[in-house]
Protein backbone atom coordinates (compact mmCIF):
# COMPACT_ATOMS: atom_id res chain seq x y z
CA UNK A 1 0.00 0.00 0.00
CA UNK A 2 1.37 3.21 -0.81
CA UNK A 3 0.63 7.00 1.01
CA UNK A 4 -1.38 7.90 -2.11
CA UNK A 5 -3.41 4.86 -1.47
CA UNK A 6 -4.17 5.85 2.37
CA UNK A 7 -5.54 9.22 1.66
CA UNK A 8 -8.75 7.59 0.01
CA UNK A 9 -9.80 6.33 3.57
CA UNK A 10 -10.01 10.15 4.85
CA UNK A 11 -12.63 12.40 5.02
CA UNK A 12 -12.73 15.69 6.00
CA UNK A 13 -15.58 15.51 8.03
CA UNK A 14 -13.50 13.04 10.10
CA UNK A 15 -10.68 15.78 10.65
CA UNK A 16 -10.89 16.78 14.36
CA UNK A 17 -7.78 18.81 14.36
CA UNK A 18 -8.82 20.56 18.43
CA UNK A 19 -10.58 17.56 20.08
CA UNK A 20 -12.15 18.83 23.52
CA UNK A 21 -12.02 15.54 25.57
CA UNK A 22 -10.09 15.18 28.60
CA UNK A 23 -10.37 11.39 29.35
CA UNK A 24 -9.88 8.14 27.12
CA UNK A 25 -13.44 7.58 27.11
CA UNK A 26 -14.65 11.46 25.95
CA UNK A 27 -12.42 10.63 22.85
CA UNK A 28 -13.93 7.56 22.21
CA UNK A 29 -17.49 9.33 22.55
CA UNK A 30 -16.34 12.58 20.39
CA UNK A 31 -14.87 10.89 17.41
CA UNK A 32 -17.46 8.38 17.26
CA UNK A 33 -20.19 10.88 17.57
CA UNK A 34 -18.64 12.66 14.55
CA UNK A 35 -18.95 8.97 12.52
CA UNK A 36 -22.40 8.63 13.27
CA UNK A 37 -23.31 12.22 12.65
CA UNK A 38 -21.70 11.76 8.92
CA UNK A 39 -23.39 8.42 8.64
CA UNK A 40 -20.28 6.03 8.66
CA UNK A 41 -21.70 4.15 11.65
CA UNK A 42 -25.39 3.14 12.72
CA UNK A 43 -25.35 2.56 16.31
CA UNK A 44 -23.18 4.97 18.47
CA UNK A 45 -23.30 2.30 21.88
CA UNK A 46 -22.37 -1.14 19.67
CA UNK A 47 -19.16 1.03 18.33
CA UNK A 48 -18.57 2.19 21.46
CA UNK A 49 -18.31 -1.03 23.13
CA UNK A 50 -16.60 -2.57 20.52
CA UNK A 51 -13.58 -0.15 21.05
CA UNK A 52 -14.31 -1.04 24.98
CA UNK A 53 -13.51 -4.39 24.48
CA UNK A 54 -10.25 -3.55 21.89
CA UNK A 55 -8.95 -1.67 25.26
CA UNK A 56 -9.34 -5.01 27.30
CA UNK A 57 -6.91 -6.89 25.41
CA UNK A 58 -4.67 -4.14 24.84
CA UNK A 59 -3.79 -0.82 24.93
CA UNK A 60 -4.60 0.81 21.39
CA UNK A 61 -2.12 3.70 22.81
CA UNK A 62 1.50 2.69 20.91
CA UNK A 63 3.67 4.77 22.45
CA UNK A 64 4.81 8.42 21.63
CA UNK A 65 1.79 10.27 22.20
CA UNK A 66 -0.14 8.39 19.10
CA UNK A 67 -2.96 6.16 19.60
CA UNK A 68 -4.50 3.94 16.61
CA UNK A 69 -7.89 2.32 18.19
CA UNK A 70 -9.67 0.30 15.98
CA UNK A 71 -12.02 -2.32 15.44
CA UNK A 72 -14.51 -4.10 12.84
CA UNK A 73 -17.79 -3.40 13.10
CA UNK A 74 -20.88 -5.11 11.78
CA UNK A 75 -22.59 -1.28 12.44
CA UNK A 76 -20.11 0.39 9.72
CA UNK A 77 -20.79 0.49 6.11
CA UNK A 78 -17.16 1.42 5.18
CA UNK A 79 -13.61 1.45 6.03
CA UNK A 80 -12.59 4.45 7.41
CA UNK A 81 -9.86 6.58 9.35
CA UNK A 82 -11.09 9.90 11.52
CA UNK A 83 -7.86 11.78 12.69
CA UNK A 84 -8.37 13.77 15.86
CA UNK A 85 -5.48 15.95 17.85
CA UNK A 86 -5.66 17.05 21.60
CA UNK A 87 -3.09 20.02 22.24
CA UNK A 88 -2.71 19.29 25.31
CA UNK A 89 -2.85 15.33 25.38
CA UNK A 90 -4.95 12.92 27.15
CA UNK A 91 -3.99 9.90 29.66
CA UNK A 92 -4.79 6.84 27.25
CA UNK A 93 -2.77 4.05 29.62
CA UNK A 94 -0.57 4.19 26.16
CA UNK A 95 2.51 1.40 26.51
CA UNK A 96 5.15 3.84 27.04
CA UNK A 97 2.83 5.65 30.11
CA UNK A 98 2.92 9.00 27.92
CA UNK A 99 -0.13 11.06 27.22
CA UNK A 100 -1.85 11.07 23.71
CA UNK A 101 -2.06 13.94 20.95
CA UNK A 102 -2.36 12.40 17.87
CA UNK A 103 -4.92 9.93 17.09
CA UNK A 104 -6.39 7.93 14.11
CA UNK A 105 -9.32 5.76 14.66
CA UNK A 106 -10.23 3.52 12.39
CA UNK A 107 -13.14 1.76 11.76
CA UNK A 108 -14.12 -1.03 9.94
CA UNK A 109 -17.34 -3.24 8.67
CA UNK A 110 -16.80 -7.53 8.80
CA UNK A 111 -15.97 -7.38 4.93
CA UNK A 112 -14.56 -4.87 3.76
CA UNK A 113 -13.58 -5.19 0.01
CA UNK A 114 -10.32 -5.94 -1.02
CA UNK A 115 -9.56 -6.63 2.91
CA UNK A 116 -7.81 -4.15 3.16
CA UNK A 117 -8.39 -3.15 6.84
CA UNK A 118 -5.41 -5.02 8.60
CA UNK A 119 -3.41 -3.79 5.89
CA UNK A 120 -3.96 -0.49 6.25
CA UNK A 121 -3.65 -0.52 9.62
CA UNK A 122 0.15 -2.05 9.12
CA UNK A 123 0.30 1.12 7.17
CA UNK A 124 -0.81 3.52 10.10
CA UNK A 125 1.65 2.31 11.98
CA UNK A 126 4.60 2.46 9.20
CA UNK A 127 3.53 6.17 8.44
CA UNK A 128 3.02 6.82 12.38
CA UNK A 129 6.79 5.23 13.54
CA UNK A 130 9.13 8.31 11.52
CA UNK A 131 9.07 10.96 14.31
CA UNK A 132 9.17 13.70 11.02
CA UNK A 133 5.64 12.79 10.41
CA UNK A 134 4.37 12.94 13.81
CA UNK A 135 5.88 16.17 14.14
CA UNK A 136 4.40 17.56 11.31
CA UNK A 137 0.93 16.04 11.96
CA UNK A 138 1.14 18.00 15.21
CA UNK A 139 1.48 20.67 13.68
CA UNK A 140 -1.23 20.59 11.10
CA UNK A 141 -4.13 22.70 11.34
CA UNK A 142 -6.21 22.22 7.91
CA UNK A 143 -7.54 18.90 5.83
CA UNK A 144 -5.72 19.93 3.42
CA UNK A 145 -2.38 20.33 5.36
CA UNK A 146 -3.24 17.19 7.08
CA UNK A 147 -3.56 15.11 3.47
CA UNK A 148 -0.26 17.19 2.03
CA UNK A 149 1.73 15.29 5.18
CA UNK A 150 0.26 11.92 4.64
CA UNK A 151 0.92 12.34 1.04
CA UNK A 152 4.24 12.21 1.27
CA UNK A 153 4.79 10.63 5.12
CA UNK B 1 -46.40 -18.39 3.62
CA UNK B 2 -43.00 -16.66 1.95
CA UNK B 3 -39.89 -18.23 4.23
CA UNK B 4 -39.15 -15.05 5.43
CA UNK B 5 -42.56 -14.95 7.23
CA UNK B 6 -42.14 -18.02 8.73
CA UNK B 7 -39.08 -16.72 10.29
CA UNK B 8 -40.60 -13.51 11.31
CA UNK B 9 -43.30 -15.58 13.07
CA UNK B 10 -42.72 -15.92 16.87
CA UNK B 11 -39.59 -14.37 16.69
CA UNK B 12 -40.63 -10.80 18.16
CA UNK B 13 -38.08 -9.20 19.99
CA UNK B 14 -36.37 -6.46 21.58
CA UNK B 15 -34.27 -4.59 19.80
CA UNK B 16 -31.89 -5.30 22.68
CA UNK B 17 -31.42 -8.70 21.42
CA UNK B 18 -30.12 -7.61 17.97
CA UNK B 19 -27.94 -5.43 19.83
CA UNK B 20 -26.43 -7.92 21.83
CA UNK B 21 -25.92 -9.95 18.90
CA UNK B 22 -24.18 -7.41 16.67
CA UNK B 23 -21.58 -6.65 20.12
CA UNK B 24 -21.27 -10.30 19.62
CA UNK B 25 -20.33 -10.67 16.24
CA UNK B 26 -17.70 -7.98 16.78
CA UNK B 27 -16.23 -9.56 19.40
CA UNK B 28 -15.82 -12.56 17.62
CA UNK B 29 -14.38 -10.72 14.72
CA UNK B 30 -11.73 -9.07 17.11
CA UNK B 31 -10.53 -12.71 18.77
CA UNK B 32 -10.36 -14.07 15.21
CA UNK B 33 -7.60 -11.21 14.78
CA UNK B 34 -5.55 -11.36 17.72
CA UNK B 35 -2.55 -12.83 16.27
CA UNK B 36 -2.69 -10.17 13.33
CA UNK B 37 -3.13 -7.69 15.86
CA UNK B 38 0.34 -8.81 17.72
CA UNK B 39 2.44 -8.83 14.34
CA UNK B 40 1.53 -5.53 13.54
CA UNK B 41 2.96 -4.37 16.64
CA UNK B 42 -0.25 -4.17 18.87
CA UNK B 43 -0.60 -4.80 22.11
CA UNK B 44 -3.18 -7.36 22.43
CA UNK B 45 -1.91 -10.06 25.15
CA UNK B 46 -4.96 -10.07 27.45
CA UNK B 47 -7.15 -12.39 25.09
CA UNK B 48 -8.79 -14.20 28.42
CA UNK B 49 -10.18 -10.88 29.13
CA UNK B 50 -12.01 -10.78 25.49
CA UNK B 51 -13.45 -14.38 26.16
CA UNK B 52 -14.86 -13.58 29.34
CA UNK B 53 -16.57 -10.53 27.90
CA UNK B 54 -17.55 -12.60 24.90
CA UNK B 55 -19.03 -15.03 28.00
CA UNK B 56 -20.69 -12.24 29.44
CA UNK B 57 -22.49 -11.30 26.00
CA UNK B 58 -23.68 -14.42 25.39
CA UNK B 59 -25.24 -15.16 28.88
CA UNK B 60 -27.21 -11.92 28.00
CA UNK B 61 -28.56 -13.28 24.57
CA UNK B 62 -31.89 -15.98 24.40
CA UNK B 63 -30.43 -19.50 23.91
CA UNK B 64 -32.59 -20.47 20.80
CA UNK B 65 -31.01 -17.27 18.88
CA UNK B 66 -27.23 -17.21 20.31
CA UNK B 67 -27.95 -21.42 19.48
CA UNK B 68 -28.90 -19.79 15.45
CA UNK B 69 -26.08 -17.15 15.99
CA UNK B 70 -23.17 -19.53 16.55
CA UNK B 71 -24.91 -21.79 13.94
CA UNK B 72 -24.74 -19.58 10.94
CA UNK B 73 -21.29 -18.62 12.36
CA UNK B 74 -20.15 -22.07 11.82
CA UNK B 75 -21.65 -22.27 8.56
CA UNK B 76 -20.76 -18.74 6.90
CA UNK B 77 -17.82 -17.33 9.44
CA UNK B 78 -20.33 -14.20 9.80
CA UNK B 79 -24.08 -15.04 11.43
CA UNK B 80 -24.70 -11.59 10.47
CA UNK B 81 -24.34 -9.68 7.27
CA UNK B 82 -25.32 -5.67 6.50
CA UNK B 83 -28.26 -5.05 4.71
CA UNK B 84 -27.03 -1.40 2.61
CA UNK B 85 -29.29 1.11 1.13
CA UNK B 86 -31.08 -0.71 -2.26
CA UNK B 87 -32.15 -3.66 0.45
CA UNK B 88 -29.03 -6.48 -0.60
CA UNK B 89 -28.17 -8.82 1.57
CA UNK B 90 -23.96 -8.57 1.65
CA UNK B 91 -24.02 -11.78 2.22
CA UNK B 92 -25.57 -13.78 -0.69
CA UNK B 93 -26.68 -10.57 -2.82
CA UNK B 94 -30.31 -11.24 -2.81
CA UNK B 95 -32.49 -8.07 -3.53
CA UNK B 96 -34.97 -8.24 -0.28
CA UNK B 97 -38.62 -7.21 -0.64
CA UNK B 98 -39.36 -3.64 0.68
CA UNK B 99 -42.08 -4.96 2.95
CA UNK B 100 -39.01 -6.84 4.59
CA UNK B 101 -36.77 -3.41 5.10
CA UNK B 102 -39.64 -1.83 6.67
CA UNK B 103 -39.74 -3.97 9.84
CA UNK B 104 -35.91 -4.58 9.41
CA UNK B 105 -34.64 -0.62 10.20
CA UNK B 106 -36.38 -0.33 13.37
CA UNK B 107 -34.14 -3.35 14.69
CA UNK B 108 -36.97 -4.90 16.66
CA UNK B 109 -37.20 -8.04 15.51
CA UNK B 110 -34.67 -10.81 14.61
CA UNK B 111 -34.90 -11.07 10.50
CA UNK B 112 -32.64 -13.91 8.31
CA UNK B 113 -32.63 -13.54 4.71
CA UNK B 114 -34.46 -15.68 2.94
CA UNK B 115 -31.61 -16.31 0.21
CA UNK B 116 -29.04 -17.42 2.60
CA UNK B 117 -30.12 -17.58 6.13
CA UNK B 118 -28.14 -15.23 8.12
CA UNK B 119 -29.18 -12.72 10.34
CA UNK B 120 -29.91 -9.55 8.87
CA UNK B 121 -28.72 -5.78 9.90
CA UNK B 122 -30.03 -2.69 8.32
CA UNK B 123 -27.31 -0.23 8.23
CA UNK B 124 -29.29 2.80 7.38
Amino acid sequence: MTNEDLLIYFDEQLFLPDLLAKTKDDLFEEIVDQFVKVKYLKSREIVLEMLRQREKLGSTGVGKNVAIPHGRTTSASDIMIAFAKSKNGIEYDAIDGKPVNLIFMIIAPPQDENNMYLPLLGKMVEVLNKSKNRNKLMQAETFDEFMEILSKG
Amino acid sequence: MSLWKYFRKGKILEKKQLDLLVALQDLDMMIEEISEMKRLGFSADREDELLKAREDLAAKIKKPLLYSYEKLKKRYKRAIVPVKEDNTCLGCFIRLPTSMSSIGRTDEEVIYCEGCGRILYWLT
